[in-house]
């Protein structure tokens, strides 16, 4: 095979920004259907354990729950905020922006951890014998709980990296007013990370 | 591969290395048919190792007992036969290899939307592979629970199942972002003037199939990664001990794998009805009947899935339905057949290798589709369930439908991919060896099948075995051919006289551009003003 | 709902649209003697269409393909596209599929209605081999049924998924862990017939088969009564016929060989890691170590092995297990 020599000649190379809007939305799509398999699974041992699920939830702890929820919703608020700021051509503030969403998902995940830590601390983790001796419906309700959050939590941390880089590419402006497709791209999977909490918060810990 | 070019010509992308040289140029670029070449030749190489496990199997099973190989062996031998064909050859196969290249040339784009991603999921696709292959030498040994990866078995072996159904996942994902790239490809660069319908039937195909990759995709990757976390963490949502439900597995499996199968066979209808019209010399009869059993193809093939687990003990009124709209699904596939062979009423044929390939493609299709029909029967599925005539169906779809097409594609693009031509004679000579290998090798198995004769077994009642013995000698000869059509094709690519640059008079926009194709394909996008069939001087 | 209105159409007890022919005087399937018969209509129903369909798609391709070859044919003529051809070739082989699940629809129910005089048998389903059970109690490793009587078949698992297959009978049907799948058959001939398992098990799947053994019904109540050799012969079973029968031998060897699980070969003595609740340990297997391996097998796994096999406490009784260990402590 003969490879030597020559160039790219690059024809009116264009951004095509509906085109990387619909790439996104497409991904996101196959998201929802990822996480609608856990709900599904969630939907039909739920139906065939009712008690179980009623009464294990209550174990959850609500109060944190509900702080974290509060702290996703906002971070998507401070996700939006750095968007406009891009738009309105301030790329400082919009950086700032991402810095606070990065600091209340980590806010997240670390309440996040601390809320396992204390059910792993009492022996209450998939395949423990703790929980395996506690009858079919509560190993699964639990199993639900740890896979469900888990994934939403490594989720999260995926949405943190991207803002990182995002963050930084703001900050070099190469994220500027002319040219926002990745933030706003960013943006649509943050919302989507934290609509899919608005939904696992009240399944697992409001139900009891 | 050298083209046979004049020198004004513009360059050809085998010229073109962008930034990189010798064998970074390949593996780092993301021009779509530097990418569908690499995608055809890990696939072709994917294929050959599917079809030698096959080989081997036949071989076991050539009589009673053990002959080759002892039970465990047998048993990751169609585990891995099965993987490797379904997720690293027939999925990605067509789409991902002959798609690649040919998508963008035939909407008259440069490349395809994300050429970045593209690379990306080649990558994924390799890295998939090399996990997959790597089972064979982990502690516990290649794994072995059938390609469907039924729990509670899978969990409770300790063959590397773990490490085989996450190569399942990293090339789902490869998956999913073809299809996604290839969405918005069609969607955003199509040619001025290229309205929908006047689309060629290849785009086509490869949208529905898209569509279906994006939507279905992502309950396989959620399904296999539950499996992985139930066999290290032992979840239980799949093991009835800890009141999971087994059959829960297999609904979110076939949610996947029935569209899947249509993953597979749409594209190869695609190139059907590429080459039919081409060979006749005629525009395809019934365009628009086509493109709309296509997409409906691809939207109640979503519905159908239960008919894998008629005898699981489902409910009636799930077995009703999914019955009969599985039975409902086969008339769009009818239409197509139908068609086809319209198509070449009056037209003007000649048999070149990929006529041939299709025709044998029309005959062994409507084979496995007709005898599919027989499985959506509830009343004969319970007979044949987990039979050889399961076997029997899915190889003659998927094997004599999409297998054969990919190899009528292959032979009808041959020329445009690498500026040469094979020896049309060896390849008409293989494609009948492989279509009497075929039968030799697949039919047999219809009738085992219906005298009971269950499938994934090591060892067979001695009243099988007459037709195992033909059977296994079918293989041999199916060998032969795929063998002529191997060295036929990898000579031609070096050493064939070089072609034209439309060499069959085809009409689409692929054989308007120099051959090969320059690196960004079209000086100026053409203004698309007629159908993609239109000959000269004739309506349409 | 559509479904459940659907589902007293078909339902037996209302059969608005099922065949009379099917059912007795009293509204039963009982004298449904020749179930096989009603798959073998189902399937021959869908064969004869698509061989027709076949046929014609066949002959036309070649017809073409000869006719209009280039060398005859130089000049390609552009037909119209009649819009009723598509609609024919649209809605006639609707109309045959909906024929064709119609057939399979009411030849299946039919299958799923067990009469209410039938004999009840359970069979446990577990790597790799079946036993019957008996409503006296009386268990055997093959189906024993007297001829012309309907017997349901309750299926259980132990361990995987199987599935209860006798090709002869035209009936299959999966045994799924957790769940009790049923199957009723009317054997209308004398006979023995093979029972395989159709779903894949594991290493033993293509093994993993018995018969189904249709008596006159004087010899099976002969039979039936003799109740278990198990009372009788009880302490006389040698270590390797006992064996034989509790399966021990499809998944250890005495030979040295490692199946799936370990060999027995040398066994008795041999020192073992063993994991119990995630932690490994060396254990001697001695008396009291097989007992429980026998007894309760995933409270210690032999490390390296897969934690299946099924326990034992249900099925060995005390002389059983000890005729085993001592004939375990021989084999040397
Ligand atoms: C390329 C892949 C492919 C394709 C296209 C199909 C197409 C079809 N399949 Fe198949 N199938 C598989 C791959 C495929 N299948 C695989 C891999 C399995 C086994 C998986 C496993 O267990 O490992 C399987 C298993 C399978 C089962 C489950 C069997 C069982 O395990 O019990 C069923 C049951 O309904 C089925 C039905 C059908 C039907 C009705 C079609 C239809 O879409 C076919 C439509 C086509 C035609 C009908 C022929 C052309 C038409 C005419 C010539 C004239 C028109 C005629 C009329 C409409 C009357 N298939
Ligand atoms: C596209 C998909 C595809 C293709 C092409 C094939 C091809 C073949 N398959 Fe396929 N098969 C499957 C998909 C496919 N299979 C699937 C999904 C299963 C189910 C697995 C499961 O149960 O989980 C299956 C199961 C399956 C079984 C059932 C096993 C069982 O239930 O016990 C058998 C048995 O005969 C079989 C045989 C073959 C043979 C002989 C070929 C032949 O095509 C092979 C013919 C041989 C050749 C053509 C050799 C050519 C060799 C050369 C040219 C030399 C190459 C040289 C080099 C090494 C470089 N296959
Ligand atoms: C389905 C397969 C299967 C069957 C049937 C089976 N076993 Fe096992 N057996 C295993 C496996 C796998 C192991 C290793 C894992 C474990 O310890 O559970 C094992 C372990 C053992 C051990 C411990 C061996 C050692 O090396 O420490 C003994 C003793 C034993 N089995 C006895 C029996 C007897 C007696 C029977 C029949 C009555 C029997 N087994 C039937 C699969 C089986
Ligand atoms: Cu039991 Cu297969
Ligand atoms: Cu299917």
């Amino acid at each position: 095979m003969n490879t030597s020599g020559g160039e790219i000649t690059v024809h009116d190379k264009h951004v095509d920004y509906s085109g990387a809007k619909m790439g996104m939305w497409l991904f996101l799509f196959t998201e929802l259907i990822f996480f609608g398999g856990m709900f599904l699974l969630y939907a039909v041992y739920r139906s065939s354990f009712p008690e179980e699920f009623y009464s294990t939830s209550a174990e959850l702890h609500r109060t944190i729950g509900a702080v974290n929820t509060v702290v996703l919703i906002t971070s998507s608020l401070t996700m939006a905020c750095s968007i406009t700021a891009v738009k309105k051509g301030d790329t400082r503030l919009s950086a700032l922006f991402q810095l606070l969403t990065i600091l209340f998902a980590l806010t997240f995940l670390v309440v996040k951890y601390f809320e396992w830590e204390a059910k792993i601390g009492h022996g209450i983790y998939p395949g423990s014998e703790a929980l395996t001796a506690q009858g079919q419906g509560k190993i699964i309700f639990y199993s639900l709980y740890f896979v469900m959050t888990g994934i939403h939590g490594v989720h999260v941390l995926a949405g943190i990296a991207v803002i990182s880089v995002t963050m930084a590419m703001t900050l070099k402006n190469r994220i500027n007013k002319g040219d926002y497709i990745r933030l706003e791209n960013t943006g649509l999977y943050w919302h989507f990370v934290d609509i899919i909490w608005v939904y696992l918060f009240p399944l697992l810990y409001l139900i009891g | 591969m050298n083209s046979g070019q004049p020198a004004e010509a513009p360059q050809s992308f085998y010229y073109n290395t962008g930034k990189y040289r010798g064998v970074l140029s390949w593996v780092l670029s993301t021009d779509h048919k530097r990418i569908g070449i690499l995608y055809l030749l890990s696939v072709g190489a994917f294929f050959l190792t599917g079809v030698t496990l096959g080989l081997l199997m036949r071989l076991e099973l050539i009589a009673p007992g053990k002959t080759v190989v002892n039970a465990s062996t047998y048993d990751s031998l169609f585990t891995l036969h099965g993987i490797i064909m379904i997720f690293f050859f027939i999925i990605p196969g067509i789409p991902a290899s002959l798609g690649n290249f040919f998508l963008p040339l035939m909407i008259g784009a440069r490349d395809v939307a994300f050429p970045r991603l593209n690379l990306l999921s080649w990558w994924f696709y390799i890295v998939a592979g090399f996990l997959a292959l790597a089972t064979v030498v982990m502690p516990g040994g290649p794994p072995d629970v059938g390609w469907t990866f039924y729990p509670p078995y899978s969990i409770r072996t300790t063959t590397s199942v773990s490490l085989a159904a996450f190569a399942a996942f990293v090339v789902g994902f490869s998956s999913i972002l073809t299809g996604l790239n290839f969405i918005t490809t069609i969607h955003r660069l199509r040619a001025p003037g290229m309205g929908w319908l006047r689309m060629p039937l290849f785009p086509w195909a490869l949208y529905a199939t898209s569509w279906v990759q994006v939507l279905a995709t992502p309950v396989l990757a959620i399904t296999v990664l539950l499996l992985i976390l139930e066999r290290s963490f032992g979840v239980g949502f799949f093991d009835p001990v800890k009141g999971g439900d087994p059959l829960m597995f297999q609904h979110l499996f076939w949610i996947y794998s029935h569209p899947a199968v249509y993953i597979m066979i749409l594209p190869a209808m695609g190139i059907i009805s590429e080459v039919i019209p081409v060979f006749s010399r005629k525009a395809v009869f019934g365009y628009k009947a086509i493109v709309i059993s296509t997409m409906a193809i691809g939207v109640v093939g979503y519905l159908v899935w239960g008919h894998h687990m008629f005898t699981t003990g489902m409910s009636e009124e799930a077995q009703l339905v999914f019955s009969l709209i599985t039975f409902i699904v086969a008339v769009p596939s009818g239409i197509k057949v139908f068609n086809w062979v319209s198509t070449m009423y009056r037209g003007s044929i000649v048999m070149a290798p990929p006529m041939l390939f299709s025709l044998a493609f029309i005959f062994l299709f409507s084979i496995g589709g007709l005898t599919g029909l027989v499985n959506a029967s509830v009343a004969a599925n319970v007979h044949i369930h987990d039979t050889y005539f399961i076997v029997a169906h899915f190889h003659y779809v998927m094997f004599g439908g999409t297998g054969f097409a990919f190899f009528a594609g292959l032979h009808y693009w041959f020329p445009k991919m690498f500026g040469r031509i094979y020896n049309v004679r060896a390849a008409l000579i293989a494609c009948v060896v492989m279509f009497i290998g075929f039968n030799l090798l697949y039919f047999p198995l219809f009738i085992l099948g219906w005298n009971g004769m269950p499938r994934r077994y090591y060892d067979y009642l001695p009243l099988y075995q007459p037709l195992n013995v033909l059977s296994t000698i079918g293989s041999w000869v199916l060998a032969a051919g795929i063998l002529v059509v191997v060295i036929n094709l990898v000579r031609g690519a070096f050493r064939g006289d070089p072609a034209g640059s439309n060499p069959w008079d085809g009409t689409t926009l692929e054989w308007q551009v120099p051959t090969p194709p320059p690196a960004e394909n079209f000086d100026v996008i053409p203004e698309i003003t007629h159908g993609p069939y239109h000959r000269e001087g004739k309506a349409q | 709902m559509g479904l459940s209105l659907i589902h007293k159409l078909t339902d037996g007890h209302s059969r608005g649209l099922l065949p009379r022919a099917h059912l007795d005087d009293k509204g039963s399937y009982s004298a449904v003697k020749n179930l096989p018969e009603l798959v073998n209509d189902a399937f021959s129903l869908v064969i004869v269409i698509s061989l027709v369909l076949l046929v014609l798609v066949t002959f036309f391709t070649v017809f073409f393909a000869v006719k209009y070859r280039r060398k005859k044919n130089p000049v390609p003529h552009e037909v119209k596209e009649p819009l009723i051809l598509e609609i024919t070739w649209t809605v006639i082989p609707t109309i045959l599929v909906l024929i064709m699940f119609w057939a399979g629809w009411v030849n299946f129910v039919p299958l799923r209605r067990i009469p209410e005089n039938a004999m009840p048998v359970k069979v446990n389903a577990r790597m790799w081999s079946w036993q019957f059970e008996y409503e006296n109690g009386r268990t055997s490793p093959t189906l024993n049924v007297p001829l012309g009587r309907p017997v349901k078949l309750l299926l259980h698992s132990s361990d995987v998924i199987h599935s209860f297959y006798i090709p002869e009978f035209r009936i299959k049907e999966d045994v799924v862990p957790g769940m009790e799948n049923f199957l009723w058959i009317n054997a209308d001939r004398e006979g023995e017939f093979d029972i395989f398992c159709a779903e894949y098990c594991g290493r033993g799947h293509s093994g993993m088969i018995s018969k189904v053994v249709v008596m006159s019904s004087g010899a099976f109540h002969e039979w039936y009564e003799k109740k278990e050799e198990k009372h009788a012969a009880a302490g006389e079973l040698s270590g390797p016929a006992l064996m034989e029968k509790h399966g021990c031998l499809d998944c250890h060897s005495i030979d040295g060989s490692a199946l799936v699980g370990p060999t027995f070969k040398g066994l008795f003595g041999r020192s073992q890691i063993v994991v119990t609740g995630g932690r490994e340990m060396s254990m001697i297997a001695d008396e009291a170590y097989i007992r429980k391996s026998i007894l309760h097998p995933s409270d210690e796994v032999v490390k390296g092995y897969p934690d299946i096999m099924p326990s034992f406490e249900e099925d060995m009784n005390e002389e059983e297990i000890s005729a085993v260990i001592g004939y375990l402590k021989g084999l040397k």
